[in-house]
């Protein structure tokens, strides 16, 4: 008896864990993700500890990555601004994946008026311009976790309605939605016995990649001056110093450490987001 | 074909006025008027003199009314005055930076197509080869690393330090207009703008032109006898192209609010450094001028782009 | 063998063309002196129209002249357009005899244009910010062309304070148009005409301002050929052009100041900024109600350290709101950091009951890296002694719609970190700190209606003897350290950096960016 009985969700998982570019990504993330939750655990500094006698020092025994201009401890600011980053981006996503994936599969099952109606709609958020959007929204809400969380959801999920609602599509005529309709299904059950299983790779996929964008998107609104303020730490924000010249030139360790932290995470969450991406389309199987 | 572009064409009208009432509803949410944005903090008016102000350019009206007068005018093409900047129309000011956004982000897609297609295509045909995994590496850098930071480190490197590109700004103040000039500006903001869409071009044209050179119809060119190169470059490349025109397409429909990072750096007067501006000085005719003429050519630009894939792909029925 | 040679003579006639090019280009080039002279919180970009100008009146004294202006020293009001001017005894009737001046386009300067200028800042449609300020005005005489007479209705201390960011404008080119059609008119940023020693150019939207030499300036022709005011985002952009070499000067942040310090290549000039920095209590909150309280937080400050260490040195402490020693007693509290005593100030208050540990909104529209480092620094130290400040940054429009809204939400902003200009005219304050200028009337917004502190300022105000007046802001300067209706702070340095090219350059960090006679007419360049 040949061939493999896994159902498509262990083959994708197979392929994944196949790709060793991805394997790599999902190691440094999970060590990132680890040296952030647990740093107060072995660092002796706290993020928000000044110390006027200590500006702007370079790296040495004591402040492994340097101090900044009022004395705090970059690496323990890193680390804090880490999981300020990411507990902005992971929730956003999970939010504007939520609404998304209503949105797009409300849309999809429901009469041709109703569903053109919303996509009208999903057009208009579209279409304007997202700096307004960000900007006037950001300064509406000013400044902060949950206000930043709330502009990075409003922004992402119009695309994800979309892709949701193209995928669903298909799925409308098709016999068994046609019968489960017949025998009286409510619109709960469409969307979550039939609607979300067909839509968990765009949805996995989609997230992946989407926690990059968010951290990028937070990051960009803090360097604006917008998105989170100090004293609290972000990535965003401790970047911002970059902007002067002289902070560019003479203070390289307050800028380069929460750049790289950046860079690197993202890598590796794309990393991982592209190995999923490959891991789920069914054409990789015929090599 | 007609009556589908009209009917586009009316729901776009009306998309615009939603639009418009949208921002114009959000704007007044903001905290801070015009006013509250020209008052220097450090150096008080009167808070008798600032109502004098608002009440000479009308904000002490109802919010329906002040919406009215200013749809009102739109509808004839008066956009109003620009509150920080006295005395310059709406209208033009807007009209005026279309060009340098247009200029600054086709050099920068143009750059981006250019290497990205090239990169793509060589990465595919030499498939995990050092060059390969050399193109994926840099294009992972490109697609993950920030926009601002990547233009304040060139410009710092490239202008500051080096010395070999101006630091800012379309035209040498002062200086007669001339192409070269314009040139040296445009080329280290085009470039920076490039890199993280020519990351993105490449990995789709290397996605893309990999699963096309599996086909059978590549193999028989083989088989025939063609030379490698163009199997390649006439039968590969052009099919493997409309994914990477797909994401051409979407990039340039985003293109028109300008990219922000990269003009705020730059001082590159376009959309979206009018923008900024505007929003930071809540100056409410330029932002509801700008969102309407950028929403108009977002609805254009779409239409446009439905309309072409409808002449290209017989499949796919429009009307 | 031909292609050598082709190839040869190509190369020599495009270094001869080159060669050529450039040595042209360099005769033709006229003497140009660019900066970012809107740059920094005195900077006022894409404002044109001085009649509504809150600031940037640096560079508007480029192409503009007042009757009267500030020396470069901030210490004296002198003549500008007007050669002279004097006084009647009961300070009711200002004389100025007028310069012989020609406008940029030829047409001579007279009284009329005095008169027209003055009569356009009382109106309210022309959008002018002067209205109110020259409340007292009653009428302009024009006793002969060279000769104009202020009236007033009643004697006004600030009128001349007033008069110097007052640009008199043309009246033979703009009486055509109605006050409305002023307001919102394109002559501003199109075809300006002023007195000053460069007549306006053009205008590219959001980039740069052009001027060129006034040949026939009274003063002199100017030695430059051009000036440029090139606009920037922000001032680090600013500080980058400098430094590539394209502008000859700029307004810098003070964390800029050590990469120009030891540069052969540039001039730091250094100055006082005239705003004195503070915490404003709000009085509407009763957690500051308990002037032990607020002595708690003078305590638990270490300003020197601050000053020390975050501003280097450049900055004044400041006890009360000013700085300047003819205002400064003997006697005050020196307010010396001591977190022991703060802490037994606020247990003798009962501060646990008033507020304890709970967060206090700390409103501030300062958000340079400075500002944002400084405030970090107060919290801590407040955090120490058991107030808990968090800080809350918001940009300009923001802030003035949370203090000025009609009915204002207390809540957002109990304490603020704020700035005033208390120069070069003392009487700056009053309108911050005066019981009768709370809003609407003034700017009053932390509502302080303290009776000493009102009495001193009213006393200051009325004060119509020179000699005294130094002692009357004296007493202010004692009711302000008594009663801390503000725990002020210093009083900082802001700095420009020129380049050494620039020879005879005058610029003084004003608040607003001025006005004062910088004398533009004298600024040159070198190759």
């Amino acid at each position: 008896m040949a061939g493999s009985r896994k159902g498509p969700t262990a083959r994708a998982l197979g392929r994944f864990a196949n790709n060793r570019v991805a394997l790599l990504g999902l190691v440094a993330f999970v060590l990132i993700l680890a040296a952030i939750l647990t740093y107060p655990l072995w660092w002796a500094y706290s993020p928000n500890q000044i110390d006027l006698r200590a500006l702007n020092k370079g790296p040495s025994a004591s402040h492994w990555f340097g101090t900044d201009g009022v004395g705090r401890d970059v690496l323990a600011r890193l680390m804090q601004g880490g999981r300020i980053s990411l507990l902005v981006a992971i929730t956003s996503v999970a939010v504007s994946l939520v609404i998304g994936f209503l949105v797009g599969a409300v849309s999809s099952f429901s009469g041709r008026v109703l569903d053109g109606a919303i996509m009208r709609l999903v057009d208009l958020a579209m279409t304007l311009p997202p700096v307004i959007l960000l900007l006037v929204l950001a300064s509406i809400v000013g400044t902060g976790i949950v206000p930043t969380i709330a502009v990075i959801s409003l922004l992402s999920w119009p695309v994800l309605s979309r892709m949701v609602r193209a995928r669903l599509l298909e799925l409308r005529e098709r016999d068994f939605v046609v019968a489960a309709r017949g025998m009286g299904a409510g619109m709960g059950h469409l969307l979550f016995r039939h609607g979300l299983p067909n839509c968990i790779d765009i949805l996995v996929v989609y997230a992946t990649l989407q926690i990059a964008n968010a951290i990028l998107l937070e990051a960009g609104l803090s360097f604006l001056g917008l998105g989170i303020a100090p004293p609290e730490a972000s990535w965003g924000n401790m970047l911002n110093a970059a902007r002067s010249t002289s902070v560019l030139e003479q203070y390289v360790w307050q800028w380069m450490f929460p750049g790289a932290a950046l860079v690197i995470t993202l890598l590796a969450i794309n990393f991982v987001g592209d190995g999923l991406r490959d891991a789920f389309d069914p054409r990789s199987d015929l090599q | 074909m007609l009556p589908y572009i009209l009917r586009r064409l009316a729901t776009g009208l009306l998309m615009l006025v939603a639009l418009s009432i949208l921002v114009f509803v959000l704007l007044r949410l903001a905290p801070g008027d015009p006013i509250d944005a020209y008052v220097n903090p450090n150096v008080a008016m009167s808070q008798a003199e600032m109502a004098a102000l608002r009440a000479r350019l009308g904000f002490d009206q109802p919010l329906p009314v002040q919406y009215l007068a200013w749809l009102r005018a739109a509808a004839t093409g008066d956009l109003g005055f620009s509150i920080q900047r006295n005395g310059v129309r709406v209208l033009p000011l807007v009209l005026e930076r279309i060009g340098p956004t247009v200029l600054l982000m086709a050099a920068g897609l143009a750059i981006a197509i250019v290497l990205g297609i090239a990169a793509g295509i060589l990465s595919a045909v030499r498939r995990n080869s050092p060059t390969d995994i050399g193109f994926s590496v840099v294009a992972f850098f490109g697609i993950s690393s920030p926009a601002f930071l990547t233009a304040i480190l060139g410009l710092y490197l490239f202008s500051v330090v080096l010395r070999w590109a101006p630091s800012g700004g379309m035209l040498t103040p002062g200086a007669p207009f001339s192409i070269s000039d314009l040139l040296a500006h445009l080329v280290l903001p085009a470039c920076l703008l490039s890199i993280g869409h020519a990351a993105l071009i490449m990995r789709y044209m290397r996605a893309s032109l990999l699963e096309v050179l599996n086909q059978d119809y590549v193999r028989t060119a083989r088989a025939k006898g063609v030379k490698e190169f163009w199997v390649i470059m006439k039968h590969a490349v052009r099919n493997a192209l409309l994914p990477v025109v797909t994401l051409i397409g979407s990039t340039i429909g985003i293109a028109v609010g300008g990219a922000i990072f990269i003009e705020s750096v730059f001082n590159w007067p376009g959309m979206g450094l009018l923008l900024i501006n505007a929003v930071d000085t809540r100056d409410y005719p330029v932002i509801m001028g700008a969102t309407l003429i950028i929403g108009a050519c977002v609805i254009v630009v779409n239409l446009l782009t439905d309309m072409a894939y409808a002449a290209v792909d017989p499949r796919i029925q429009v009307a | 063998m031909q292609l050598k040679t082709l190839t040869r003579a190509i190369s020599v006639a495009a270094l001869l063309g080159a060669t050529a090019l450039t040595t042209s280009a360099a005769a033709q080039e006229p003497k140009t002196i660019t900066g970012g002279f809107d740059v920094g919180p005195g900077g006022f970009q894409g404002n044109f129209n001085p009649l509504a100008a809150t600031g940037g009146f640096t560079w508007l004294n480029v192409y503009f002249e007042p009757l009267v202006n500030y020396n470069a020293d901030l210490t004296a009001i002198e003549g500008a357009l007007a050669n002279e001017y004097a006084v009647n005894a009961d300070k009711t009737e200002y004389t100025f005899k007028l310069a012989n001046e020609t406008w940029h386009d030829g047409k001579p300067f007279t009284s009329k244009d005095v008169k027209f200028t003055v009569d356009l800042a009382k109106n309210g449609e022309t959008g002018t910010v002067f209205a109110a300020r020259l409340n007292a005005v009653s009428s302009v005489e024009m006793p002969d062309e060279r000769t104009a007479v202020i009236k007033l209705s009643r004697p006004d201390a600030g009128l001349l304070a007033t008069l110097t960011k007052l640009m008199i404008l043309p009246e033979h080119a703009l009486s055509g148009m109605t006050p409305k059609e002023l307001a919102t008119g394109t002559w501003w940023a199109t075809k300006p005409i002023g007195t000053g020693p460069f007549k306006f150019k053009q205008y590219v939207s959001d980039q740069y301002v052009e001027l060129v030499a006034d040949d026939d300036y009274r003063l002199g022709r100017p030695k430059a050929d051009r000036v440029i005011n090139r606009y920037f985002k922000n001032t680090a952009a600013a500080v980058a052009a400098l430094r590539a070499g394209e502008i000859q000067f700029t307004y810098v942040e003070s964390d800029d100041v050590a990469a120009f310090k030891d540069n052969k290549g540039f001039k730091v000039i250094e100055g006082q900024s005239f705003v004195a920095n503070y915490l404003g209590f709000n009085q509407q909150v009763p957690l500051w109600k308990d002037v032990r309280v607020r002595q708690a937080v003078m305590h638990a400050i270490d300003r020197q350290a601050i000053i020390d260490s975050l501003y280097g040195g450049a900055a004044t402490e400041a006890n009360c709101g000013y700085v300047a020693k003819q205002l400064v007693p003997e006697g005050l509290n020196p307010y010396k950091y001591d977190p022991a005593k703060a802490k037994a100030l606020l247990t003798e208050a009962g501060w646990d009951k008033i507020n304890g540990s709970k967060p206090i909104t700390w409103l501030t529209y300062y958000n340079t890296p400075q500002a944002a480092n400084v405030m970090a620094a107060v919290q801590a130290m407040l955090a120490q002694v058991g107030i808990n400040v968090v800080p809350r940054v918001v940009d300009t429009p923001t802030y003035n719609g949370i203090i000025y809204a009609g009915n204002p939400d207390f809540s957002q902003f109990p304490l603020v970190y704020a700035g005033l200009q208390n120069g070069p005219d003392p009487s700056g304050l009053n309108i911050g700190l005066n019981a009768v200028q709370k809003p609407p009337a003034g700017a009053n917004f932390l509502r302080i209606d303290m009776p000493d502190l009102t009495k001193a300022f009213d006393a200051a105000l009325a004060e119509t003897n020179p000699q005294q007046l130094n002692a009357r802001y004296q007493d202010v300067c004692k009711a302000m350290n008594a009663n801390l209706p503000w725990a002020t702070m210093w009083v900082a340095n802001r700095y420009g950096v020129a380049s050494a090219k620039l020879k005879d350059f005058v610029w003084v960090p004003a608040p607003a960016g001025g006005p004062y006679n910088a004398h533009p007419e004298k600024w040159s360049i070198e190759k």
